[in-house]
């Protein structure tokens, strides 16, 4: 592959926008490649720092009810504005972040508490998955290749999670990506199944009884949650239970035999 | 507007607002001028909404920005003349940035800011609404080859801004 068409190529490729010959030939490329390993990744990080450091709005509540309102008459709308408005900066991380140290919080405070901080814990990795579905949320790594997922996260995590390719299954690996959950950085792996996303939330186990395992449904997602003596797992998606579960099963035959 | 075709508008066009308010802050650049183009926007999403047969969803999402962006740049040549001609220039740009605000750092807001709206735009719908470049090429009007040169170009003027903000 020639290098000056390679820079819109990799773009492309990162997007998930090339045939899969042409992902072929670049991966390929990429394989023997060191500069243009090193230009994929400095991507990927300009791709999580426009994640963290470039905000979407949320369209001022007045806008909406105007329009709403424009709607319902059927009449133009007024052409005098609504006064000039402050600016509708999107709270949605902070808020997260304070949500996650809330948990925190709860955490540390007692045994008696430790139910209440399962459950918030549960919302915790809940609003993780919904925060994911919002777009370009997703994955800061986007690829099918546990080769290229697995280190992504050196240097990221201090620790090394697992990663699987489960495609023959029908579960193909989408990509992976830093999360804070429960006032930790972790590993969430996405998967796909038809069109629906699998969020895997994987942490070492830090305390507590292991081998347990639990599952409860919250608005419309199923979340299924184990511990081994090495990790801990949230398993979250929309994807009908019984799918869920299989694949939470393949999960774990694959984490046994490793 | 019928009952039924208001349900519809509400169902397919209204829950991608944030994403057309999104689209229209990052072109404008300020909040109540983006306030008045999703406004004007979503008037004519209105008027033509009979003649929109898209399935609900992407495309859908799509059809709002189209006319979001059409809208801002209209709205752009007939109310900010003044802003079209800075475009051109953007060290000049950068500077009237600096005079108002003589604190202000380099940061990646500022440098999607700062880009071209051609290239901006791209980013906006790419790394923030997550279209294909079949959808952003539908939005913005050009070949798909152009979307996929476009992009990778203000990927790389962003990135040199991310490494000035390192450097700091």
């Amino acid at each position: 592959m020639s290098h000056p068409n390679f820079e819109a190529q990799l773009d492309a490729y990162l997007d998930g926008e090339l045939t899969a010959g042409d992902v072929r030939t670049l991966e390929t490329h990429l394989a023997q490649c060191v500069e243009c390993t090193r230009f994929r990744d400095r991507r990927l990080e300009l791709r999580a720092a426009i994640v963290a450091g470039i905000p979407t709005f949320q369209a001022p509540p007045a806008l909406r009810d105007r329009i709403r309102a424009a709607a319902r008459t059927g009449s133009a709308l007024e052409t005098k504005r609504a006064p000039r408005r402050f600016t509708m900066r999107t709270l949605w991380r902070p808020l997260a972040l304070a949500a996650s140290l809330a948990v925190v919080a709860i955490g540390g405070w007692s045994l008696a508490l430790q139910h209440v901080a399962g459950e918030a814990l549960a919302d915790n990795v809940l609003a993780s998955h919904v925060r994911s579905l919002m777009p370009g949320h997703l994955t800061d790594v986007l690829s099918s290749d546990q080769h290229t997922v697995k280190p992504w996260f050196n240097g990221r995590l201090d620790y090394s999670p697992s990663v699987y390719d489960f495609a023959g299954r029908g579960y193909p690996l989408l990509g992976g990506r830093l999360d804070y959950v429960g006032g930790r950085p972790v590993a969430a792996l996405v998967y796909g199944r038809r069109q629906h996303v699998i969020n895997v939330f994987v942490w070492p186990t830090t305390s507590g009884p292991t081998g347990g395992s639990n599952q409860r449904d919250r608005q419309g997602y199923h979340m299924l949650h184990w511990t081994t003596p090495d990790y801990t797992y949230w398993v979250v998606s929309d994807l009908g239970l019984a799918e869920l579960q299989d694949f939470a099963q393949l999960l774990r035959q694959a984490d046994s035999i490793r | 507007m019928e009952s039924s075709a208001l349900a519809r508008f509400e169902a397919v066009v209204l829950p991608h607002l944030d994403a057309a308010y999104t689209l229209a802050r990052y072109l404008m650049r300020n909040a109540s001028d983006a306030d008045d183009v999703v406004q004007d926007a979503c008037l004519r999403a209105l008027k033509y909404f009979d003649g929109f047969r898209g399935e609900a969803g992407t495309s859908a999402r799509a059809w709002l920005l189209t006319i979001v962006r059409n809208t801002a740049h209209t709205w752009r040549e007939r109310h900010r003349p003044e802003a079209l001609a800075v475009e051109f220039d953007e060290r000049e740009h950068s500077e009237a940035i600096a005079e108002r605000d003589p604190e202000a750092k380099e940061t990646l807001g500022r440098a999607l800011e700062r880009l071209a709206p051609e290239f901006r735009e791209v980013i906006v719908l790419r790394e923030l609404q997550g279209l294909s470049y079949k959808e952003i090429g539908d939005v913005t009007g050009v070949p798909v080859g152009t979307v996929m040169s476009r992009l990778s170009r203000a990927r790389a003027r962003l990135q040199e801004a991310l490494r000035e903000e390192e450097v700091r």
